[in-house]
């Protein structure tokens, strides 16, 4: 009876696509989940009369080259339908101190272009032609398709996709001359991405970037819980099954070395493809390490964790209006240096504040707003003598210095209409994700693991057979789309392999 | 064909081309041991300490506070592995699963010690009986000292937040409401809490006021603690007289400043109180409730669809089975399925938490507005909270299973 031909390990945004799509292919499908509600970091959750979005910034599109994005496509593909807003700005950088500045960035390619010129005179052309890079990238990933790239044909024919993902994304703009102000300008954006732009692949950032300004960020309407409830409904309309309250606690192989099963809630599944949206760490760490690769464990080892943050959601009984903002996203920075902001972030290097309800006017109770305060930094940055007595006096004081920080820098009061308060650490994290740390961009896009060269050596790195793996730790980075584009990729390959019966 | 941006050819070609080798070199670097286990990390270990799965405990020893009401002191059961117990934030409730009868059903309690009392090995748990209640009967009936109690994690939000409420609490507690209270002013007295706690105990009588003269004793050697005896059915020297209304809540608050008030009784209680704090027009944000406890008699509302006196099927599929189960219209599912000895989960009971989401795969159902506490998608895509949910036909749902820890 537990015998499926796929199971998918986890409910986040990647393993819903994933089991989405093999459900939908025909194949019997179980997506097994640890909690009651399905989605990761893609939910939401009640406070007396809001509802916040835990982790979602916007949807940025994915893959420009075509007018609908490849996540849009998806989602349409598997007959979920979403209702999203669209943001007509992209962000506002306030830089604080004597060569501050204050510029609000605008959506939409040319209208980015023109606020980019009116903050940094003169500038236009060369940030203009940084972006036009996505056309050779997109030109190059179209010829590659799914096949491994005749390196000559790359070399004569894609020089530019070559020397670009080759590069940081600093390289490449010094290279094109983009004057050093709008460079900090843009790159402020890093804090999104969870490398600073001096180590980011240029190429990871233009695709995610470009997609960002080009398609205009989008939120769901009843938050990133009905994304996740729209794709389990796509899993269960296509005859699949999911579980919840069923942590997998262990894989199981056959002679082979390859998975062949898992162990949940104290039963044992079994199906020919296993695809986990859990972080290879854990998969290792539920699995008996004969059947794991030296390759693999070498790999686990020498990666860098992601990015991970303090969050601090903010239910506040006064309207935006009455408060006095007027962005969704503002970027708030001590020094226009993206490493500066990294190196710092424990001194307000870089921290983002969002406010719904630009986005969604209605998205609280009329009178009310929320501000959504995202402060990157690192695994391990948590103070080291934290205990269970002192950690809620931790969090209290962290959120009153980056509420105070913000209300001084906009010269607003927030503090005193706080009506619902939380505030998330890489604590919280690690208690819902269970990740390593609290890690929530999976591994660091650094230098060496970034992600043309996971692309490069995806079938060396991810060698068990019969396991796939998708989510924010896979070769895309993080972010949602990176999320449910993996997914797909997984499905695909599962699809594949079972029809070519591997 | 793209175009070739001249301005590039200052980049070398070699990065890409090096970036495979950079990378296996990288890799080749690594351990090839075992990856680190999770609780290894920091965070990791104290996601865990704060948040077990579960706490085996066993109680140590029972205070007797009336025939009706007890106290129930709960440490470690080493026996089943418990060791240390979860840290909390005052006003916090733990989850007991009680087996009764050959079947488990849980129920919240307030933790009526303090966080600091975890450091000395013990919860501390009051049960009131309540007429008709099967748990606390039971409690009540047959826990005895060595009696194993299995129990979740501490839970809930009706904690004091520094950021987010007055300085002053006006606290509001009836009967065994009280309990939080104690772990309130406790805290206070211990300095893992700071705020002015005035609280405002309604009881029938003196003798009634379980725990009054402790918190007063608190109150002699802290500043910070005040309480006031409300009584309703009775006069007593130092104690009010009567119900607790605006009127005496005016007389203790502070006058020039803002003061949060703080309610846990029982639904009569909030009935009554909530419609004095309206003639205050006290700020949403500076008036917070305890959980509103189970929900009965649907029918009485005026949006009620139907009397209210039908019987339904309920198909219910948890863990891998399919039961068929009998609910009264006014009936929650949620009882109707603990009844039947599926054992669903549930914390708060109230509408709120969210640990009984469930979807509805067929039928209709009524949920009434003041405790519905659901997330917006979830009321567009057909799922429910069974503690808040009644049926209004037979109704075919999927329940997820108790964790198996």
């Amino acid at each position: 009876m537990n015998q499926y031909d796929v199971i998918v390990v986890g409910a986040g945004n990647g393993g819903l696509v994933a089991a989405a799509l093999t459900a939908q292919a025909g194949y019997r499908t179980l997506l097994l989940e640890k909690h009651n509600i399905p989605g990761g970091c893609a939910t939401s959750f009640v406070r007396g009369r809001f509802e916040f979005e835990p982790s979602l910034h916007e949807l940025c599109s994915e893959g420009s080259r075509e007018d609908q994005d490849s996540a849009t496509k998806l989602f349409q593909s598997l007959g979920v339908n979403v209702p999203l807003l669209y943001e007509d700005t992209l962000f506002r950088v306030i830089v604080k101190g004597e060569d501050g500045y204050d510029v609000t960035l605008k959506a939409g390619m040319e209208p980015f272009l023109d606020s980019m010129e009116e903050a940094v005179p003169g500038c236009r052309e060369s940030v203009k032609a940084f972006f036009d890079l996505i056309d050779p990238i997109d030109d190059a990933m179209n010829t590659m398709g799914d096949g491994v790239p005749n390196p000559v044909n790359l070399l004569r024919k894609h020089s530019d996709f070559i020397r670009i993902a080759g590069h940081s994304t600093e390289e490449v703009m010094r290279a094109l001359n983009i004057p050093q102000k709008a460079q900090d300008l843009i790159n402020t954006y890093w804090g999104y991405l969870g490398v600073p732009t001096d180590d980011l692949n240029a190429l990871h950032y233009l695709s995610m970037t470009t997609a960002y300004i080009k398609g205009r960020p989008s939120m769901p309407y009843h938050r990133s819980h009905e994304l996740s409830l729209a794709l389990v409904k796509a899993l269960q309309d296509n005859g699949g099954t999911v579980y919840y309250n069923r942590e997998v606690t262990r894989f199981l192989y056959d002679g082979q070395d390859a998975v062949c099963g898992v162990i949940a809630g104290g039963e044992a599944f079994w199906a020919k493809k296993v695809i986990s949206n859990v972080i290879p760490n854990n998969v290792f760490n539920r699995s008996d390490n004969r059947h794991i690769s030296k390759r693999s464990r070498k790999l686990a080892n020498a990666r860098k964790l992601g990015m991970t943050f303090v969050t601090i959601y903010l239910g506040l009984d006064c309207s935006m209006e009455e408060l006095g903002v007027n962005d969704y996203s503002v970027f708030i920075a001590r020094d226009r240096n993206p490493r500066k902001q990294f190196d710092t972030r424990d001194k307000f290097g870089l921290y983002i504040v969002n406010c719904l309800n630009k986005a969604l006017p209605d998205a609280t109770p009329k009178g009310t707003c929320t501000l959504f305060f995202t402060i990157p930094i690192m695994p391990g940055d948590l103070p080291a003598d934290l205990s269970p007595e002192t950690y809620k006096a931790y969090k209290n004081d962290m959120a009153e210095k980056f509420i105070r920080d913000y209300e001084e820098t906009m010269g607003i009061s927030v503090m005193p209409h706080i009506e619902e308060i939380s505030v998330a650490t890489p604590v919280t994290f690690a208690r819902y994700l269970s990740t390593p740390r609290g890690a929530i961009y999976g591994y660091a896009n650094e230098r060496w693991d970034n992600i043309i060269a996971r692309s490069v050596t995806e079938a060396m790195d991810y060698d068990t057979p019969n396991l796939y793996f998708c989510g924010g730790h896979y070769i895309r980075g993080d972010g949602y789309p990176s999320g449910y584009m993996t997914g797909e990729m997984a499905a695909k390959a599962v699809i594949r392999d079972l029809k070519e019966g591997k | 064909m793209a175009n070739k941006n001249k301005q590039l050819e200052s980049l070398s070609m070699g990065g890409f081309v090096k970036s495979v080798a950079e990378r296996l070199r990288a890799v080749g670097k690594g351990s090839d041991g075992p990856v680190p286990d999770l609780l290894s990390y920091p965070e990791n270990r104290l996601a865990q300490q704060l948040h077990p799965h579960v706490q085996y405990l066993i109680v140590e020893d029972i205070i007797d506070h009336s025939p009706d009401m007890k106290s129930y002191i709960l440490a470690p059961d080493l026996k089943r592995g418990g060791d240390q117990l979860a840290w909390f934030s005052a006003g916090q409730y733990l989850v007991l699963q009680i087996a009764l009868d050959g079947k488990t059903i849980s129920r919240p309690y307030s933790i009526a010690s303090s966080p600091r009392d975890t450091k000395d090995g013990h919860y501390q748990i009051t049960v009131k009986r309540v007429e008709g209640g099967i748990a606390s009967g039971y409690i009540l009936d047959h826990w005895t000292i060595g009696t194993p109690v299995t129990a979740s994690a501490p839970l809930g939000d009706f904690t004091y937040e520094r950021l987010r409420d007055a300085k002053t609490v006006i606290g509001i507690a009836g009967g065994s409401g009280i309990t939080p209270f104690r772990a309130f002013a406790r805290a206070i007295a211990q300095g893992d809490e700071d705020f002015k706690l005035i609280l405002l105990y309604g009881s029938r009588t003196k003798k009634d006021a379980v725990f009054s003269d402790e918190i007063a004793a608190l109150a002699e050697s802290c500043d910070k603690i005040q309480i006031v005896n409300v009584l309703s059915a009775s006069k007593a020297k130092d104690c009010e007289q009567g119900f607790i209304t605006a009127k005496l809540i005016e007389k203790y608050a502070p006058k020039d400043e803002d003061y949060s008030v703080f309610l846990c009784g029982p639904q009569a209680m909030y009935r009554f109180v909530d419609k004095e704090l309206a003639t205050l027009s006290l700020r949403q944000k500076f008036v917070r409730h305890e959980l509103f406890g189970e929900y009965f008699h649907p029918e009485q509302n005026d949006d009620y669809p139907q009397d209210g006196k039908a019987v339904y099927t309920l198909t219910v599929h948890i863990a891998g089975q399919t039961h068929t189960v009998s609910c009264a219209a006014d009936t929650s599912m949620l009882r109707a399925m603990e009844a039947a000895g599926l054992n669903p989960p549930s914390d708060c009971r109230s509408g709120r938490c969210g640990w009984c989401h469930s979807q509805l795969l067929s039928g209709d159902v009524y949920v009434p507005e003041s405790v519905d506490g659901r997330r917006m998608a979830d009321k567009i895509y057909g799922y429910i909270h069974p503690c808040c949910t009644f049926p209004l036909s037979d109704c075919e749902l999927d329940v997820p299973p108790m964790p198996k820890v």
